[in-house]
């Protein structure tokens, strides 16, 4: 946790696995959304939170 | 709007992260400069990206939003004009000074510069309206926070300051910093999904246009004349006024911001935080501003959006931000993005509170009330120091919720004690005849001038308290912009006349304050991406690019 890069990561990579797993068990969309966002923002996220834990491990 | 269990986890989520930041950074603290400045050690893309969320709070990016839908891509002047080029002259040629004369604060740098009046001056005003602004900004939350979510507004203004308090308590600026990185990239994911996806729903940029009179597209083609354009201004006036002397003001000498750029590991560090914050700072209109772009276009289609309204019938631009996340963003999307909304205003907070802590245990505790005491009695004083700020901030959000006329007469007055300031700070650094009569004098003159053009000049029926009205302003906006332009003329010139019938510094006491006795550093062995002046080439051929784009 000393490297901010690790808290910003895992923070990201738990609320993107959070939001994938929303869209994943409900379908119940927002009023003018034509796609299941959560899944893609979701994905987003937990990519960044990905990149970043990797950008630490890699200083390390 | 309702929230579902998915979207209180992520927000509690947050709140631990940040809770735990500042536990991990507790063990750093041993001295009263770790706590108030860091230490000075701060990597330099952490204070970058601080730098621009220290100025990021809720209201800013509520406002924005607002602005967006009322003034169209024109709010991007705010960015564009109104703080990169002042990001890139504080770096390239105001940090040497700040950083190099080894002062822990703004007001600092003015005592060591100048004498202790000017400094008093500026501490106690910025330590007065730090304190303001922050009680303001969660005011402004308290209220949507009831509004939107019903949630009461005790809770939420106690809630989100105690979590404030406590990790700016136990890591003070450095907490503060580092919780300030992780509210940018949260606000930043949090609010570009509802921008690409309002935009994509209008049809793209193109339909987003095609929708809407042209002049919310282009941020320069009207400005020839003040009725051109919903702001109500002219290219001078957006030029001067906003483009240099609010910008400069603020960019340039508020502690706030300037904080996080001297708290970096070392001058070359220091002076590129501006320059590389630059960047994220102009893309950001396209996540805060183009939102309410879109929302204005949707309005106009049959999709079911419309623009909220105030209960007298008038738009409330205010709450299209929330109205837009109720359209678009499902539960958990949700929760992220009003964990964001939660992040920006606790970033504005933070950023408030550790500037007031400083400049009230150095310049004004330690400068007027108990001069040599141990350091670890300045330590015990800026953690209490942090305590009473968050509770007088409270004590400001509770005020505004019944003297909202008080509220309205500080901020005018607050814009009138900033306005004159670039010109002292300019003459300060670069010109080595100035004086602390000057510097003073022309404060106190800049002040009054601003307070004068307010009161003989009169805009959507504001001002004009003087008596005689000599000129009609199409907008508050445009009046804003020249009483600081004059403010700052005004400062200017009084600063010059009494430093020259006042007896001036010697050089050697001048020493790393002023240009032409300070070394500035040109750091030939680093790489070109590491050094200011290719650095901000960069950034002006994009910002010039930019405007060109979206003319």
């Amino acid at each position: 946790m000393s490297d901010l890069r690790v808290s910003i990561g895992a923070f990201f990579a738990i609320v993107g696995a959070i939001v994938i797993a929303t869209g994943l068990l409900s379908t119940a969309r927002a009023p003018l959304d034509t796609a299941n966002i959560n899944l893609y923002a979701g994905a987003a996220m937990l990519a960044f939170g990905v990149v970043m834990l990797w950008l630490a491990r890699r200083r390390a | 709007m309702t929230l579902a269990p998915v979207d209180y986890i992520i927000l509690a989520l947050y709140f631990a992260f940040v809770l735990g930041i500042g536990w991990f950074i507790r063990q750093r603290v041993s001295t009263s400069e770790d706590f108030l400045t860091s230490g000075r050690s701060v990597p330099v893309w952490i204070t970058s990206l601080a730098f621009i969320a220290a100025n990021l709070g809720a209201q800013e990016v509520i406002g924005m939003c607002a602005s967006g839908a009322k003034y169209g891509i024109m709010t991007a002047h705010f960015y564009w004009i109104g703080a990169v080029p002042a990001m890139l002259f504080v770096g390239v040629f105001m940090m040497p000074f700040y950083y190099g004369s080894r002062a822990r604060s703004v007001p600092e740098y003015l005592r060591l510069r100048f004498d202790e009046k000017t400094r008093a001056l500026n501490a106690i005003t910025f330590a007065v309206m730090t304190i303001f602004s922050s009680g303001i900004s969660m005011y402004a939350l308290g209220l949507l926070f009831e509004l939107v979510l019903g949630w009461s507004f005790t809770a939420s203004v106690l809630l989100s300051a105690a979590i404030v308090l406590v990790y700016t308590f136990l890591g003070g600026l450095t907490s503060a910093i580092y919780n300030e990185v992780l509210q940018f990239f949260l606000i930043v994911l949090g609010f570009s999904p509802l921008a690409i996806l309002a935009v994509a729903r209008a049809g793209g940029w193109s339909g987003v246009a095609a929708r809407l009179p042209a002049v919310m597209t282009h941020t320069w083609k009207f400005v020839r004349g003040a009725s051109e354009n919903p702001m109500g201004v002219e290219v001078f006036g957006l030029i001067a006024g906003l483009g240099f002397v609010l910008s400069f003001g603020y960019w340039c000498t508020d502690f706030l911001v300037v904080q996080r750029a001297m708290a970096a590991d070392s001058m070359s560090a220091a002076r590129r935080t501006p320059l590389i914050a630059a960047f994220p700072k102009m893309v950001m209109p396209f996540v805060v501003i183009v939102p309410g772009i879109a929302a204005l276009a949707l309005s106009k289609m049959a999709v079911g959006y419309a623009i909220p309204l105030k209960p007298d019938g008038g738009p409330n631009y205010d709450l299209v931000l929330t109205t837009l996340m109720a359209q678009f963003y499902p539960s958990g999307l949700l929760g992220v993005g009003l964990t964001a909304l939660m992040a920006s205003f606790m970033s504005g907070m933070a950023g408030n509170v550790t500037a007031f802590n400083t400049v009230w245990t150095y310049d004004l505790y330690q400068g007027h009330i108990r001069r040599d005491a141990p350091d670890s009695h300045y330590l015990k004083v800026a953690r209490v120091t942090t305590v009473v700020g968050v509770a007088l901030s409270i004590a400001t959000a509770y005020l505004a919720t019944h003297f909202n006329n008080i509220m309205d007469f500080l901020q005018l007055v607050f814009g009138f004690v900033n306005a004159p300031l670039f010109a002292t700070f300019l003459l300060g650094m670069f010109w080595k005849r100035a004086t602390g009569h000057g510097a003073f004098s022309g404060l106190l003159a800049g002040t009054l001038a601003a307070a004068v053009t307010h009161g003989l000049t009169v805009a959507e029926n504001k001002g004009g308290w003087l008596g005689s009205t000599l000129h009609v302003f199409p907008s508050t906006m445009a009046q804003n912009f020249w009483i600081a332009i004059l403010a700052w003329s005004s400062c200017f010139v009084v600063t010059i006349l009494v430093s020259l019938a006042s007896h001036a510094k010697p050089d050697i006491e001048l020493r790393n304050l002023v240009y032409g006795l300070t070394r500035i550093p040109h750091d030939p062995d680093l790489p070109w991406y590491k050094r200011p002046l290719p650095l901000a080439a960069v950034v002006c051929v994009a910002l010039i690019g930019l405007n060109l784009l979206f003319w």
